[in-house]
């Protein structure tokens, strides 16, 4: 069950500081690799909310982060609408798309899911990529960005994007952190936990289901319009399986149904790619390496190894038990 | 069918189901009145499981109604007859693993008054489902291992917890999958006791197969076999029974009778 304890909210803080100070102290190149880290930490977190809280694996995830940047881009390009309407047009259309998605799959689970989503996820790429009017394989370029001159800020320079962005994730986070404290957000993990007992005691597991797809989508779709923003273009790509298996990497080596975990995925995983790729194009093959040694090291990844290591540091220093995350196991 | 006072609380009328040309369950009626205890026994196949599920929305009928407290949900799914206070346990333990008891009884609760709508607040804080948690686990006598998580709780105790996250939503009715299989004999008679001391005004519908269990708690008794009634009454007429004798101990009955 999801509680706000100390290494969860001193993590999230952590990154939130480093993530600021960084924005303003980088150089050009790593404000870009900043921005990026921050989309995909709120793709990664929507994710987690979705696979790890509410128990929904998907393979589909970058089909709500590209019709996200796409319904951005077709506004605010072709249409000439204002920056921050079609963000929010973009998130909702997601949440519409999310809804639907979960309403259609909520008999299905585990590996078929991830084939259904993965279904869904190919066809909005192959749609996109045939697509001229959306510009096809070529993508559309030219996509502005939110304009914040009436309050003084200028998000064409880089640092000031950065950190608007690192601000969205801080939110992202807080946002979910609220959710999962709700009566909501327990019965996701109740559900997930326990889907015949949820029904049996009352719940309703369509309409869960189809709300924690929509909640995803809609928060995978703003990141969309935040991608957009900071590549300035959108392709087909954003929408290809290749990118759901990313963030659901992200969420893995990060820590499933950790929240902050993820977030630190993709800071780690995003900085690690560009690093590596200094010297040697086969940099998948070094994340696959961490990925499988996080997976075997626990299966509760960066964020379990963090928990881990402080648990064991206060209970050498105190005799009381720490309230740790919770561990997943076999039915009772 | 039940003749104690009291308005009816739980009906099934004609209830039938067949597995292709199988009539597992075949024109079943019963009446529950409000605060009755009411057990249905009979031998391994005789239906009962497929009962249980027509009743619990497991299963739909194909012929048939459930009626709750004057309202007719044949029809519903499970999670619908919940909300209108039906409650069920399971045969098999069917807890959240990995989590304590308390959080166990308070997500229960928490769904029974409707929390899991509320996207502003936490539950496990809110002083009425801190006050059914506290109020279940002294009723399955689980007060002392609310901190504890389900996987350290023993066989005995995870049955006890099993028919606490039924009685943590208030039901109207509750439904009772064998709550002793599984258990020791010392287990078993804790269980019955337990159940002796629920409330009163509780509904209770317990099916097992094993007739001496039951003689403790049911008020009336039904006896199925073959998918139909076959004897239904109170649990002196139904010891005294010599169909439910044949029943049970087949040619066995007749040698000491």
């Amino acid at each position: 069950m999801f509680r706000q304890d100390r290494v969860r909210s001193t993590l999230a803080l952590a990154l939130l500081v480093a993530g600021a100070v960084y924005a303003y102290s980088a150089s050009y190149f790593g404000k870009e690799l900043l921005a990026e880290i921050a989309v995909f930490a709120i793709l990664a977190m929507s994710l987690d909310f979705l696979a790890g809280f509410a128990g929904l694996v998907t393979l589909g995830h970058a089909a709500f982060y590209g019709a996200g940047a796409y319904v951005y881009a077709v506004l605010t390009v072709n249409h000439g609408v204002a920056a921050g309407f079609a963000m929010l047009a973009a998130a909702a259309v997601c949440a519409i798309a999310g809804w639907l998605i979960g309403a259609v799959t909520y008999r299905v689970r585990g590996i078929f899911l991830i084939m259904a989503t993965l279904a869904f996820g190919q066809m909005s790429y192959v749609y996109i990529f045939e697509n001229r009017a959306l510009g096809g394989d070529d993508g559309m370029s030219g996509v502005p960005r939110l304009d914040l001159s009436a309050i003084g800020i200028d998000l064409s320079n880089s640092a000031n994007f950065a950190f608007t962005l690192v601000l969205i994730a801080g939110l992202t986070y807080v946002l979910f952190a609220w959710l999962l404290s709700s009566g909501f957000g327990q019965a996701l993990v109740g559900m997930q936990r326990n889907e015949q007992r949820m029904r049996a005691l009352g719940l309703p597991v369509l309409r869960y289901k189809a709300a924690a797809f929509a909640i995803a989508g809609a928060i995978a779709g703003m990141a969309g319009t935040l991608g957009a923003q900071h590549n300035m273009f959108v392709s087909p790509d954003y929408l290809h399986w290749t990118t759901s298996g990313l963030v659901l990497v992200l969420v893995i080596l990060g820590g499933l149904e950790s929240l902050a975990g993820p977030a630190l995925g993709a800071a780690v995983v995003i900085a690690l790619k560009h690093e590596i790729s200094t010297y040697t194009v086969h940099w998948a093959f070094f994340i696959g390496v961490f990925l499988i040694v996080a997976v075997l090291a626990g299966g509760r990844g960066l964020y379990g190894l963090i928990d881990g290591v402080v648990r064991r540091f206060s209970r050498s220093k105190s005799p009381e038990p720490h309230d740790g995350d919770d561990r997943r196991q076999g039915d009772a | 069918m039940a003749t104690i006072g009291g308005k009816v609380m739980l009906e099934a009328r004609g209830l039938s189901k067949h597995f292709g040309a199988l009539a597992v369950t075949n024109g079943v009626s019963l009446s529950l009145a409000a605060g009755e205890r009411h057990a249905i026994i009979g031998p391994n196949g005789a239906g009962k499981t497929t009962l249980f599920n027509l009743l619990s929305g497991e299963l739909a009928p194909d012929v048939g109604s459930v009626i709750i407290d004057g309202t007719d949900v044949g029809r519903l799914p499970p999670d619908a007859r919940a909300r209108f206070g039906m409650s069920r346990s399971f045969q098999k333990n069917n807890l959240f693993a990995g989590l304590s008891v308390r959080e166990n009884l308070g997500l229960a609760a928490m769904v029974g008054l409707g929390l899991s709508r509320c996207f502003w607040r936490s539950p496990m804080q809110d002083a009425e489902v801190v006050r059914r948690i506290e109020v279940t686990a002294g009723w399955v006598n689980l007060e002392g291992l609310l901190e504890a998580d389900t996987g350290d709780l023993s066989y005995g105790a995870r049955r006890q917890l099993e028919v606490g996250l039924a009685l943590a939503e208030r039901p109207k009715v509750l439904l009772l999958d064998e709550p002793t299989s599984g258990m020791s004999p010392e287990e078993t008679v804790a269980m019955l006791d337990m159940l002796k001391e629920l409330p009163g005004n509780l509904t209770m519908l317990i099916i097992e197969h094993d007739m001496d269990l039951v003689y403790g708690i049911a008020e009336r008794i039904t006896v199925l076999n073959y998918g139909e009634v076959v004897y239904e009454g109170t649990p002196e007429e139904v010891r005294a029974s010599g169909e439910v004798r044949q029943i049970y101990l087949g040619d066995w009955a007749d040698r000491d009778a």
